[in-house]
Parts: C-alpha cells; structure tokens; sequence
C-alpha cells in the first residue's frame, strides 16, 4: 500500500457563505417573528385587560409592589398628597381604586402608577411642585392611566416579552439585552397615545375639582428649562414631546372652554419642612 | 463508494491511501422543536424532531467525507469513525473521518 | 442606547477582528499542512511495513482550544431559533481540528507515517461553555512509526 499525498480543490467542511448577509436575512427575520408576536400579544392583552377584576388586580399589586422593594419617606408631604388624591377620586374621579401613595426619594422628576393603586411620587417631583393645582393636574394624570387601566397594559405586556426573551435566549445573552432595547422603544411609541389620553382625563378631573384649569400646564413648562439629563431623560422619552403636549393640552382648554384662574398655592408649612 | 469501520474492504485489496478525510457538520432545529422536545422530556419517549436531527446531521457529515475523498482520488473508505463536540448549546456537532484509499 | 452602541461596536470588532485572525490562521495552516505533505496520518492500523523495518513506534498527539468571535456567536444564537446549519461555527470546527492534527505531526517530526489516529474533542472548557464562552477543544493522537533508512 504507498501513500499518494494529494490535497483537496476545497474544503468540503465549511460551507462558503458570506456572514453578513445572513445576519441581516435571520435579524431580519427574528425582528418581524418579534413585531408580529408583539402584536398578537398586544390583541390579547388589550382582550384580557377589561376582564381582570379589581380584586384580582389588588392581589396583583401586592406582590408587584413587594417586589419593587424600597421604603417610603417624608411623610409630611405623604399624608398631604394622599389627602389630595383622595380628595380628587371623592369629588371628581369616582374610580374603583383605593389609591395609597408612596413617596421615594429619588431625584426623578416623575410619578408612577402601579398595579393595585399605588402610586409612587419620587421627592424630586415634589420639590419641583409650584401649586397645589399643578401636583393635582399629575396626580389626576396618574388617575387617568389607572380609569384606562394602561398600567395593566404596559406591564402585562411588558412582563410577557421579558419572559419570552428570557426564556429564548436566557436572561443575561447578549441577544436578549438588544431585544430588551428594541422592545422597550416601541413599547414607548406605544403609550404616547395613552400619556394624551391620561392628559385629557387630569384636564377634566381638575376642572372638577377646582372649577378651572390654572397650573395645568406648568408643569410641562418647566421641564425644558431643566437640563438635567440622564434620569429625568427617561420621563422625555416615555411622554409625548413637552411642547406638542402643552398646544394640545390648550387647544382642549380653548375648545372646551376652561377657565384659567389663580392657583392655590401648596401649604407652606409642609413644603418647607425638612425631614 | 465503500464505507467500512474495519481495517480492510473484504475481497478487496488496499492499493494506495490518501491519508486522512474527515467531514463535519453543526446543525440546529427551530425553537419550536427545542420546546416540543422539553415538553416531551416530561413525559419521555423518542424526542423525533432531535432523533431526525441526529440523522440529518450524521448524513450530512458523510456526504462530505465522501466529497473529501472523491476530491483526493480515493474509491473506498476504512476505519471510519464518528465524534462529537459541544459547541452550541441545543446544537447537533458531528465529526466523521477515516483514511481514504484506492481498492482493487 | 449607549449600552446598544457599545454592543454593537463590540460586534463589530468581533468581526472584524475575527475575521483577520481566522484568515491568519488559515494561511498558518495552508503552509504547514503543505510543509508535512508528505507525512501521512491515516486511521488504520496496519500500512502492511515489515515488523523488521519499523525501527521506532512512539505515541504522538496534538491539542488546541479555539473560541468563536462573538458576531459568529450571536449568528449562531440566531441561527439556533431557526434551525439549520450553523454556518457561522463550521469553520471554527474545522480550524480546530486542523490544527489539533497539524500539533500532532510536528509532534512525530521525520516519522514515516501516523497510524491508528484519532481524534475527539476534550471537555475541560464545558463548564465555561456554560458560563457562554463558546470554544471547542480538539485533541489528536496516534502512533508515529519511523522506518529504517
């Protein structure tokens, strides 16, 4: 037997094949996989959601807010907002909620409405608060998200995607850390619709409760004059543009009517006392 | 051409070698395949989508021994054997080689 | 969004760099394989040389361990939902084979020929597999016969 050395014209065992383009074909195709579940997710979330009852959403909203961990502070100005928002709900938005607010500390300009009517105030909203029909207006937006029910929307959605990625590629892949970014894009674009709608509801709610609409808008005022980036970045993100919030927010006031009156200032003693 | 695991052809006589051929082969099933197949892993039995991805991959990997040795010239293969690694998770790796040679 | 263009720019080094070391090694490979063209490793037992003539039989072995870039990991995860053949690993495969046998030859120097080759893949690396580290480790032995002159 003699040995004949001869080499191969190709090598059988890599195919030739240009990489790229099969990343872009299978990004391409996971991306429209991810867009359409998205949407039929977004069916039945949007079919599921009227069904949940308030009880079951209380028992929800335990465990959501134990999870969230983290300890209320400065109770002063705890007490006065939750006499303000359950002033609101007696008077003007009779919802099915009790709400419990909870104030963090945290420099956030922001609110945030979670499952079971609690609210969370980060102190860093509260110190911006001009007026007490200013702090009104957010409350009542925050209420506005709970009589839409968006809250159970966004996280119901939200929790079903993290989960399914996670259970794709594992929780901490590469792949399911720039899914979490697509994802949480167009969950953005997606509430905007609501934020308007939860403007609308704040607008009626405090033409209620105070008989005009003074301080509805100021808030959105001051933002831009903030240059503070990073968190209170976010709160840009998720919420219509400030300006096209505030023309819409006066167009429905000279359309309907509203009066602009004095606001009520918010009580001194509370405000200014340092905890 | 012949494939054996043996040292020789039977009724066949070895008259040169090329050295070694080998061919390999990764292959994956879809997801939906991977939840079926842990669903199954529940009850057991025959998980058929990795059985028929064991089989795909094997023949694949022989095709291209085979193309590699039709490359060098040779008729015949002897003393195949398979290999595995582990690459990807999920994924079937098959690695076949031999020494391809010329039988009379 | 930095976090994403951090992500991407590393798979773009991935690539890039992945790419260049592959044709490197590649090249590397083309040369010594051509250099031991003439030393033959096959995986029968016996190449029918008079027992007389064979004046040494030692055992020879080559390993090497070898990692994807991550543009072809993330191709490969991505090829992994769909199905199919993992392309993007092939080449991985083979290099590491390759070499594993290329060690192993430079290991039997003028030897005439290798005999009885095997070669498998190691596990000292599963553990980090797991972890995500995707490499393969590929080890070559058998025994080098050296002829009387």
């Amino acid at each position: 037997m003699r040995y004949t050395p001869r080499h191969p014209k190709s090598n059988v065992n890599v195919t030739p094949t240009s990489h790229i383009r099969e990343f872009f074909v299978l990004a391409g195709g996971l991306l429209s996989l991810i867009v359409v579940i998205y949407l039929v997710l977004g069916l039945t979330v949007d079919l599921i959601v009227p069904h949940i009852s308030i009880d079951l959403e209380n028992k929800m909203g335990v465990h959501f807010f134990q999870s969230m961990g983290g300890k209320d502070v400065d109770s002063q100005r705890g007490y006065y907002v939750q006499s303000l928002i359950d002033d609101l709900r007696e008077r003007c938005a009779k919802l099915p909620y009790r709400f419990k607010i909870h104030v963090r500390k945290a420099s956030t300009v922001n609110a945030m409405a979670l499952p079971g009517g609690h609210v969370i105030v980060f102190t860093g909203l509260l110190d911006k608060m001009s007026s007490e029909n200013e702090l009104a207006f957010v409350l009542a937006h925050e209420m506005g998200h709970y009589a839409h029910r968006d809250h159970l929307r966004a996280g119901g959605r939200a929790v079903v995607l993290m989960t399914f990625s996670a259970l794709l590629f594992g929780a901490d892949s590469s792949v399911s850390k720039i899914l979490s970014h697509t994802l949480n894009i167009t969950e953005l674009s997606f509430s905007r619709k609501q934020e308007t709608m939860a403007d609308e509801f704040a607008l009626e709610t405090i033409n209620c409760a105070y008989g005009h609409v003074g301080g509805a808008t100021d808030f959105f005022e001051k933002i831009p004059k903030e240059q503070d980036t990073g968190k209170i970045g976010h709160y840009f993100a998720s919420h219509p543009e400030t300006r096209s919030r505030i023309s819409h927010l006066n167009n429905i006031i000279r359309s309907r009517g509203f009066n602009l009156a004095k606001r009520k200032p918010l009580p001194k003693a509370i405000w200014n006392f340092i905890p | 051409m012949i494939i054996t695991n043996i040292e020789t052809v039977p009724g066949k006589t070895i008259v040169e070698h090329f050295g070694l051929v080998s061919g390999s082969t990764i292959r994956a099933k879809h997801i939906g395949r991977d939840i079926m197949a842990s669903l199954k892993n529940l009850v057991g039995g025959e998980l058929k989508g990795y059985t028929q991805l064991l089989q795909e991959s094997r023949n694949q990997a022989i095709d291209r021994m085979i193309e590699h040795a039709r490359q060098m010239g040779a008729n015949a293969i002897v003393n195949v054997r398979f290999s595995t690694s582990s690459v990807a998770q999920g994924a079937a790796e098959l690695y076949v080689y031999g020494t391809a040679v010329r039988v009379q | 969004m930095y976090d994403l263009l951090i992500f991407l720019a590393l798979i773009a080094v991935g690539y890039s760099v992945g790419t260049l070391l592959e044709k490197r090694h590649y090249h590397s490979i083309h040369k010594r394989e051509k250099a031991f063209f003439y030393l033959p490793a096959v995986t029968i037992k016996s190449v029918d040389y008079p027992e007389e003539k064979i004046r040494s039989a030692e055992l020879v072995y080559g390993s090497v361990v070898i990692s994807i870039d991550c543009f072809k990991k993330i191709l490969a995860g991505l090829r992994n939902i769909f199905g199919g053949t993992i392309k993007s690993y092939e080449s991985l495969i083979d290099r590491a084979r390759r070499e594993a046998l290329l060690r192993m030859k430079e290991m039997a120097g003028d030897a005439t020929v290798i005999v009885n080759v095997r070669i498998e893949t190691s596990t000292i690396a599963r553990k980090a597999n797991k972890k995500g580290v995707g490499c393969l480790e590929a080890i070559a032995y058998g025994t080098a016969l050296t002829l009387e002159k």
